[in-house]
C-alpha cells in the first residue's frame, strides 16, 4: 500500500467523571425519543466542541455508524428555533452509556447546543436514519471527511478496526485548527490531510489526496460539504470499474419530522426523491443526483 | 369515598352523515405531517389517537417541488414540499390495506386544481375499506379561474364541496384557507353544500430571504408558514367560523401544549388537529389526551363537549337539530 506522511501520538481513553450529574434517563412518552443529560463538553478543531450526553443502553445497541439524532436545541418554553437539529454520532460509549456528537457554532442551533453545561438536559429523537455498512468482504476502507463531516466517519473507524480491517482516513479542512488531531483516531487508521492554506499536510484539497486508494479499497466513505462529493465523482470515476469499489456518502439536509413523514429532507436520487431521514442520510454516490 | 369518573373525550365529527365520523377523543394528527400513519406507527401509540389526516393526495403522482423545501421562521416554519405523493391509484394499491389493520380512524386528505378532479378521487375512495372520511383541501389554485385559489371565494369552495358530496357518502371535511378574504362566508358556503365538518386554518403563505445568497431560501420561493406564530390568527378565524355554522369545526395552526388546545375548544372546535408541533415534540398528541382529561376533572366537567364553544358569544354548534330531530327526519 503506497505509503503516507501521518501523525502517530496517540492520548489514552477520555475521561468523563466530570461534575456531580445523576445520569437519568427519561422518557417522554414516543419510543426513540429521550432526554439525555450532558456529561462533558470538550473542545476540537478549533471552535468546535465533543458533546457527551447520557442514552439509554437500549438505544446504543440499535445504533450504526452514520445514524444520526435529532436534537432539541432551545429552552423549555421558548419556541426559537423551533425545529430539531441532525447531528451523526461521532462516537458511543458502552459504560455508561452515551454518545458523543461533534458541535460547530455555525447557525443559531448549534451555538446553543455549543454551549450547554454538565448537566443540562437535551431533548433526543433517534437514531435516526440508514448507516454506513461495512461489506462482509472488505478488508481495504477509504474514507473522506470535509469539515465536521469527519463525524461519522470517526464512529465508522472505530468499528472498521475493531474488526481489524485496513483504514485510510483523509481528512480536509481550510486549515490546521480545523483539523482532527491523531489522537481521536484509532492507532490502526493511517491518517492524511490537507488544508486549504497548507497549514498542515497537503496543501489543497482532501480530494487530491485520494486518487492512489481508490483502486486499493474495497469501499470508500465519504461525508463533508457537497462540493467534495463532485470532485470525489470526478476524481474517483476513471479509477473504478463497474462501479467498484462501492462509494457511500452521507448527506446533510435541515429537518423538520426526522422520519419521513413531512418529505422535507428529501434527495434526488436515480429513484426519485427520496427522505434522507430514512432512506438516508447514507446515500450511494452512483444513485444521486448532485 | 367517591370516584371521579373519567371525563367523556369522544367526538362526532359528522352528526348529519349515517357513516359518523366518531372519534374516542378530540386529538387529531394533521395532514402533512403524520405521512400516511406507519412512519409514526413505531414511534407513538397511534391506536390513541383520535385520527389522523394523510399526507394530501392527487390524481397524478407528483415528484413534488425541488430543495429547499423547509426553512425555519420566527415560532414556526415555512414549508414548500409541493404535494409529493404516489397519486391516488397509487395510494389506493398501498394505503388502505395498511390501514385496515388499526382500529384509529384514518382520513385521506385530498388536494385537485379542478371541481372535476375532487370529484373523481372522491368516488374512488368512497370504494375503498378503512377509510373513515375525506378531508378536502382546498387551498389549491383553481386552474379554470387563472389559478385562483378555491378556498378563497365561497361559491368555488362550495362547487368543489356540491362535487364531492354527489361522489361520495363517506364524511366530508372541507379543509379552510386562511388566505380567504371572508372565510365565515367559505365555511356557510361549504356547509350549505354538504360539508359534515369544517377543519381549520391551512397555512398561511409566506417567504424567507437568504441574504447571503440575496435569493428566496425556499427553491419555490413562497412556503406555507405554520406553527406557534400563526396560533392568534387560527384562533381568531375558529372563533369567526364557529359563529356562523352549526356543523363540528376542527381547529388547528400551532397547537403545541393544552393551554393552545383550550383555545380552540372555548373558541369553538369540538376537535383539533396537531401538525408541526408533532415534529418538534412526537409524545405531544398523545399526552394532550391525559392532559386534556385530567384538566376537565379538575375545572369540574364531565365530558369536554361542555367547554367547547363557551368562550365563544355567538357559537352556533349547540343550535343543530338534537340527534331524535335527525330520527324523525328519517337519517
Amino acid at each position: 500500500m503506497p505509503s503516507l506522511t501521518a501523525d502517530r501520538a496517540r492520548s489514552g481513553q477520555k475521561d468523563f467523571s466530570l461534575a456531580p450529574v445523576t445520569l437519568s434517563l427519561e422518557t417522554t412518552g414516543a419510543s426513540r425519543e429521550f432526554v439525555s443529560q450532558v456529561l462533558s463538553v470538550e473542545p476540537i478543531m478549533g471552535d468546535a466542541v465533543l458533546l457527551t450526553v447520557t442514552a439509554p443502553s437500549g438505544v446504543l445497541s440499535q445504533l450504526r455508524p452514520g445514524q444520526f439524532f435529532n436534537i432539541v436545541t432551545r429552552f423549555a418554553g421558548s419556541f426559537d428555533p423551533l425545529l430539531r437539529r441532525p447531528y451523526s454520532v461521532y462516537r458511543a460509549h458502552r459504560d455508561p452509556p452515551a454518545l458523543t456528537f461533534l458541535v460547530r457554532p455555525f447557525g443559531r442551533g448549534s451555538a446553543w447546543l455549543a454551549e450547554r453545561l454538565p448537566g443540562e438536559r437535551l431533548g433526543m429523537l433517534g437514531p435516526l436514519g440508514n448507516s454506513f455498512t461495512i461489506p462482509s468482504r472488505a478488508q481495504r476502507l477509504l474514507m473522506l471527511g470535509g469539515g465536521v463531516g469527519v463525524a461519522p466517519l470517526v464512529m465508522l473507524s472505530d468499528e472498521a478496526a475493531a474488526k481489524n480491517l485496513d483504514v485510510v482516513f483523509v481528512m480536509g479542512a481550510a486549515t490546521e485548527s480545523g483539523l482532527l488531531a491523531p489522537s481521536e483516531l484509532s492507532e490502526r487508521v493511517e491518517y492524511a490531510v490537507a488544508t486549504d492554506d497548507g497549514s498542515r499536510g497537503h496543501r489543497g484539497l482532501a480530494t487530491e489526496l485520494i486518487g492512489d486508494f481508490v483502486q486499493w479499497a474495497d469501499h470508500i466513505y465519504a461525508c463533508g460539504p457537497e462540493p467534495m462529493y463532485r470532485t470525489l465523482r470526478t476524481v474517483a470515476e476513471p479509477l473504478r470499474i463497474d462501479r467498484k469499489p462501492g462509494v457511500k456518502i452521507s448527506v446533510e439536509r435541515g429537518m423538520a419530522c426526522g422520519l419521513g413523514a413531512c418529505l422535507g429532507c428529501v434527495v434526488e436520487t436515480t429513484r426519485g426523491m427520496i427522505a434522507s431521514c430514512v432512506e438516508g442520510p447514507v446515500f450511494d454516490l452512483d444513485d444521486i443526483i448532485l | 369515598m367517591s370516584t371521579v369518573a373519567a371525563p367523556g373525550l369522544s367526538v362526532d365529527l359528522a352528526p348529519n352523515n349515517p357513516h359518523e365520523l366518531r372519534l374516542r377523543n378530540p386529538i387529531i394528527a394533521a395532514s402533512g405531517c403524520f405521512g400516511y400513519g406507519e412512519e409514526y406507527a413505531g414511534v407513538i401509540d397511534i391506536e390513541r389517537l383520535g385520527a389522523f389526516v394523510s399526507k394530501g393526495i392527487t390524481p397524478a403522482r407528483r415528484a413534488g417541488n425541488p430543495m429547499p423545501r423547509i426553512v425555519e421562521s420566527p415560532a414556526g416554519m415555512l414549508n414548500a414540499i409541493g404535494l409529493q405523493n404516489p397519486g391516488i391509484h397509487g395510494f389506493v394499491k398501498k394505503y388502505p390495506p395498511i390501514w385496515a389493520k388499526w382500529t384509529v380512524p384514518a382520513i385521506v386528505n385530498i388536494s385537485a386544481e379542478s371541481v372535476n378532479d375532487y370529484a373523481v378521487m372522491a368516488a374512488i375512495l368512497d370504494e375503498q375499506p378503512a377509510i373513515a372520511g375525506i378531508e378536502v383541501n382546498v387551498s389549491c389554485p383553481n386552474v379554470a379561474h387563472g389559478g385562483y385559489c378555491f378556498g378563497w371565494d365561497p361559491e368555488m369552495s362550495a362547487e368543489v364541496t356540491r362535487a364531492v358530496r354527489s361522489a361520495t357518502t363517506l364524511p366530508i371535511i372541507v379543509k379552510l384557507s386562511p388566505g380567504a378574504p371572508d372565510i365565515a362566508s367559505v365555511a356557510e358556503a361549504v356547509e350549505e353544500a354538504g360539508a359534515d365538518a369544517i377543519s381549520l386554518i391551512n397555512t398561511l403563505v409566506g417567504m424567507a430571504i437568504d441574504v447571503r445568497r440575496r435569493r428566496p431560501l425556499l427553491a419555490n420561493h413562497t412556503g406555507g408558514v405554520s406553527g406557534p406564530a400563526i396560533k392568534p390568527i387560527a384562533v381568531r378565524m375558529v372563533y369567526q367560523v364557529a359563529a356562523a355554522v352549526r356543523v363540528p369545526i376542527i381547529g388547528m395552526g400551532g397547537i403545541m401544549s393544552l393551554n393552545d388546545a383550550l383555545e380552540f375548544f372555548l373558541a369553538g372546535a369540538t376537535a383539533i388537529q396537531i401538525g408541526t408541533g408533532i415534529f418538534v415534540d412526537p409524545g405531544l398528541p398523545i399526552r394532550l389526551i391525559d392532559e386534556l382529561a385530567r384538566w376537565l376533572v379538575e375545572e369540574g366537567f364531565s365530558s369536554l363537549d361542555q367547554i367547547v364553544g363557551i368562550a365563544n358569544d355567538g357559537f352556533q354548534l349547540g343550535q343543530r337539530p338534537a340527534l331524535a330531530d335527525w330520527e324523525s327526519v328519517g337519517v
